[in-house]
């Protein structure tokens, strides 16, 4: 092994630790947050350890368990909104000749194109006139257009992937098109359905900013009750909060490629 | 004969059930509370469950709104939006001073002060008016709290007696004061109201009135200096996060609100060589107060849990003892019902004749409301 | 022919609830946010008095909104270039096989939780000074808080390049790689190799990478609020407070118009970029 060899092994090393660095130590620092109990300078780390801010947080009269509910409620109900606007465009967008469909596929891109959050200072003004702000109504609608795009796109997709030969097969067979639907297509877009479900439960289980206007302070979500704790300075409690948020989003990230196959992906947007 | 008496019984029986199942129901009293968390933590886990054991009928719901004046607009904004309906969803409200006027003016609270037993234990000059305005009837004070600068006298041996020192120390110290500015909690601005007492003139006119639009005209030094003076000054994000810097030592001074100051080192969230200094000309203070929508659904229920919320024995063990602030009710009823260590304690550092010498009030709504103005445009911009 | 068009209707009427979802909740908002910025709710009048104000007021903010994005855009598209290249060209499989591992643990964590991890990450005495101190890199002293504008860089970067790079490195795995074999074997360095060839053929994907983080970054609040809401800051803390604090929806709203153009200045930059690339003789 040669002298460049060696430094150009030492200097991967270094850089990939750097980098592993950058991305583990925030979180690091987050898991000692959740069970530091006192820390205060000069000190390194905590004086104290212990889970006595974990019983504070899911004691029965706080308000965490709450959030918890009320933002599994909410993503589920997001999730059954969702699909049941995706779904029927979907299978317009994907299967049926729709005119100007790229256009409408572009359109649903508009959300994304606007910076959002001058958008949901108005939907709260609206809401507020319709008695919709502070009920969930409120915030699943909110958090249904945050995810519109991903699940009219990825939904589209499954149905764009869904061999047509097979469909064909069943007709020939005689099955009426609503059959078809329910025995053929739906089974095999399922796969690409349950992705953009995921990614619409996810969107809403994190969402902040449309919550921060329409909900608060009737209802409180994780995100909300995350940043309230945060801006008091209670880290342990927004630690262990986000800590909360953390694992649906990692076992995501770990899990994306089994959820979203590939010819699926390649049709996205297309 | 026998017939009747049966379905006298039966009826009896029918109607007394009817009555336990009315009152085994439980009615919900609704309580927004601004104002930073402990406020919340205070009516989630402490008058909340209290009210509850002595009114078992009752069950408190409480939500926070969070602080400063976003916090009391929020209410504001929840009863508005309810004028056209009879019985309005929110039953006590803890409000701010500043919205607690524009809420009196717009005809959303009511007058409940001499129909409750506790209604004369309150007599400071807060309970009639707030930032200059008559609320007199509609209001009673959760407590009262102040803000103070606190300092880590490792590091400063003497603090500050003056803002003429503080100003030279800062200069001398860049970036060893922190303060969180106005828009996030009420410290900052308490911060930058004391600084417009002790340099922008017309103090006693800023702080009691008549509003004269002509007043803030003559700012412009007071705002340039104050722009200079952050020049050396680190921010930090809020009541809490000025605090939290303190604790963590990346500032060793900072004006913070005494009862969190205190709670914080109670809980272990902040070194316990920490300490409070009031400097001439002296820093606002402000009581929180209980209030009454007008159209209230449970009104006898809101009453009764004010007048709990400010009876002796409750103001003494819930509001100084427990959650470290000054009383809302007059000092000398609670005196009484007080260990003479808690008292001590809390007047350590800033003693009651600091307070009664250097406790102000927030400015007169009007000119409350332009130095926050100016402070975003010749100031932070 | 005919059946065509009862197909073409039947796709109209599934569409329709998605329709009428985008149009209440996106496109009627969006119209009230454009024309609000010029009310004069008072006075029932059109003016750009909320405009004055808001420059009047927030010039500062506006200024560092368009730094902090425009930085983070760069830094973003700088870093996914570097990591998705590497795991297109590396050789040392191990290296890959970690850097794949690692680099996506940030793709789905929510904003306002980067947000937290960062705040106490970045502090003065945060845990990255404190290791920092400890190994010798620098002394205490010199210790800094990042809680300004640049932290909220760092939490940008941080949590939106796993997602260009991901899009990147799907892009440069579709490539034909004759040509960078060919250019490898010719002895071009890997670096050249990246900015020279690669590079230019997923630059679409990496436009369309960075302009979706761009309008993200725009409208996050719970970053900049978490970090530093002081001044200077992002206009989205100063919407915020505007309405929380005074229900001004005006000077929001002219806030709000802003942002739509700064967006609008890159979405035009994007599309003449791609007439040009069109219109080129190659």
């Amino acid at each position: 092994m040669s002298v460049s060899q060696v430094f150009g092994g030492v200097l991967r090393g270094l850089i990939l630790g750097l980098i592993a660095f950058a991305i583990f130590g925030p979180i690091a620092n987050m898991l000692l947050w959740t069970v530091a109990e006192v820390w205060y300078y000069p000190h390194k780390l905590p004086l104290e350890w212990g889970f006595s801010f974990w019983e504070r947080v899911f004691r029965p009269q706080g308000n965490a368990r709450l959030s918890l509910v009320n933002s599994i409620f909410i993503a589920l109900l997001t999730v059954v909104v969702s699909l049941a606007i995706a779904i029927p465009a979907g299978l317009a967008l994907g299967r049926g000749r729709l005119p100007f469909r790229s256009l409408f596929l572009l359109l649903f891109l508009l959300p994304q194109a606007f910076p959002s959050l001058a958008v949901h200072m108005n939907i709260a003004r609206i809401f507020y006139s319709l008695g919709l702000n502070g009920t969930y109504a409120g915030v699943v609608l909110v958090h249904t257009i945050q995810g519109l795009v991903f699940s009219v796109w990825i939904s589209t997709a499954a149905f764009a992937a869904v061999d047509r030969e097979l469909e064909e097969a069943a007709r020939n067979m005689g099955a009426g098109p609503f059959r078809v639907f329910q025995t053929v297509t739906l089974p095999l877009a399922l796969p690409g359905i349950l992705a953009s479900a995921i990614f619409v439960f996810l969107i809403s289980l994190d969402e902040f900013t449309g919550t921060y206007f329409v909900g608060v302070p009737d209802i409180t979500t994780l995100p909300l009750l995350l940043f309230t704790a945060s801006m008091e300075g209670n880290y342990q409690i927004a630690s262990i909060t986000a800590l909360i948020l953390l694992i649906p989003s990692i076992a995501f990230m770990l899990a994306v490629e089994k959820f979203l196959k590939a010819e699926v992906l390649a049709k996205v947007g297309t | 004969m026998r017939l009747s008496a049966l379905v006298k019984t039966l009826l009896a029986a029918v109607v007394a059930g009817a009555m336990a199942g009315t009152a085994g129901a439980q009615s919900v009293l609704n309580v927004a509370s601004g104002g930073s968390q402990n406020m919340v933590d205070y009516v989630t886990d402490y008058l909340g469950p209290l009210f509850e054991s002595r009114n078992s009928r009752w069950k408190v719901r409480v939500v926070g709104t969070g602080p400063g004046d976003a916090g009391s607009q929020a209410i504001l904004e929840k009863l508005a939006a309810q004028v056209g309906s009879d019985a309005w969803d929110t039953d006590v409200v803890v409000i701010n001073q500043l919205k607690t006027t524009e809420m009196v003016e717009s005809g959303l609270l009511s007058t409940y002060r001499s129909e409750i037993g506790t209604g004369s234990l309150a007599t400071r000059d807060t309970v009639r008016l707030a930032l200059g305005t008559d609320v007199d009837g509609y209001v009673m004070p959760m407590f009262h709290s102040q803000t103070a600068i606190a300092y880590n006298p490792d590091l400063v041996p003497t603090p500050p007696a003056s803002f003429d020192e503080l100003k030279a120390w800062v200069e001398a110290h860049p970036g060893a004061f922190g303060y969180n500015g106005i828009k996030n909690g009420m410290s900052g601005v308490a911060f930058t109201a004391a600084w417009m007492y002790a340099y922008a003139g017309n103090t006693d006119q800023i702080m009691n009135g008549p509003y004269d639009p002509a007043i803030k005209d003559t700012w412009d030094q007071a705002l340039a200096d104050l722009r200079a003076f952050n020049e050396h000054v680190s921010f930090t994000p809020g009541n809490a996060g000025t605090l939290d810097m303190l604790n963590r030592g990346e500032i060793v001074m900072g004006p913070v609100w005494v009862d969190m100051f205190h709670t914080w080192q109670a809980d272990g969230r902040l070194a316990p060589n920490l300490k409070l200094t009031l400097p001439e000309p002296g820093m606002p203070g402000q009581p929180y107060y209980y209030a009454i929508p007008t159209k209230a659904a449970n009104r006898d229920a809101a009453k009764a849990f004010i007048e709990l919320a400010t009876s002796p024995e409750v103001q003494a063990e819930g509001i100084v003892n427990r959650f470290n602030w000054y009383p809302g009710i007059d000092a000398e009823h609670v005196q009484d019902a007080l260990d003479p260590q808690v008292w001590t304690k809390i007047f350590l550092d800033v003693t009651p004749q600091d307070l009664a010498s250097k406790g102000k009030p927030f400015p007169l709504g009007p000119f409350f409301t332009e130095i926050k103005e100016a402070y975003e445009q010749k100031v932070s911009n | 022919m005919k059946t065509v068009d009862r197909q073409g209707l039947a796709a109209i009427v599934l569409m329709m609830p998605a329709l009428v979802t985008l149009c209440v909740l996106f496109l009627y908002p969006l119209g009230y946010s454009l024309l609000w910025a010029f009310r004069n709710e008072e006075q029932d009048t059109w003016t750009l008095a909320n405009f004055a104000k808001s420059f009047d007021f927030y010039s500062t903010d506006i200024i560092f909104t368009v730094l902090i994005v425009t930085v983070s855009t760069v830094l973003i598209g700088v870093c996914s270039i570097l990591i998705a290249g590497y795991l297109a060209l590396g050789e040392n499989r191990v290296a890959v096989l970690i850097l794949r591992w690692l680099y996506r643990w940030p793709l789905f964590i929510p904003f306002i939780v980067a947000g937290q991890l960062m705040r106490t990450f970045l502090a003065k005495n945060g845990m990255m000074n404190n290791i920092l101190v400890s190994g010798g890199v620098i002394e205490p002293l010199q210790a800094v808080s990042f809680l300004d504008w640049r932290g909220i860089v760092v939490t940008f970067v941080w949590k939106q390049t796993p997602f260009v790079t991901l899009l990147l490195a799907g892009a440069i795995a579709t490539l034909d790689r004759s040509t960078i074999e060919a250019a490898r074997n010719l002895g071009a360095r890997r670096f050249r190799v990246l900015l020279e060839i690669v590079v230019p053929q997923v630059s679409t994907t990496l436009m369309v990478g960075l302009i979706l983080s761009y309008v993200l970054m725009m409208s996050v609040l719970s970053v900049p609020l978490m970090i530093n809401a002081q001044s200077p800051t992002m206009i989205t803390v100063d919407m915020a407070w505007r309405i929380n604090s005074y229900g001004d929806y005006e000077v929001a709203n002219a806030l709000g118009f802003i942002s739509y153009a700064m967006t609008a200045v890159v979405a035009w930059i994007y599309l003449r970029q791609g007439i040009r690339q069109d219109g080129s003789p190659t």
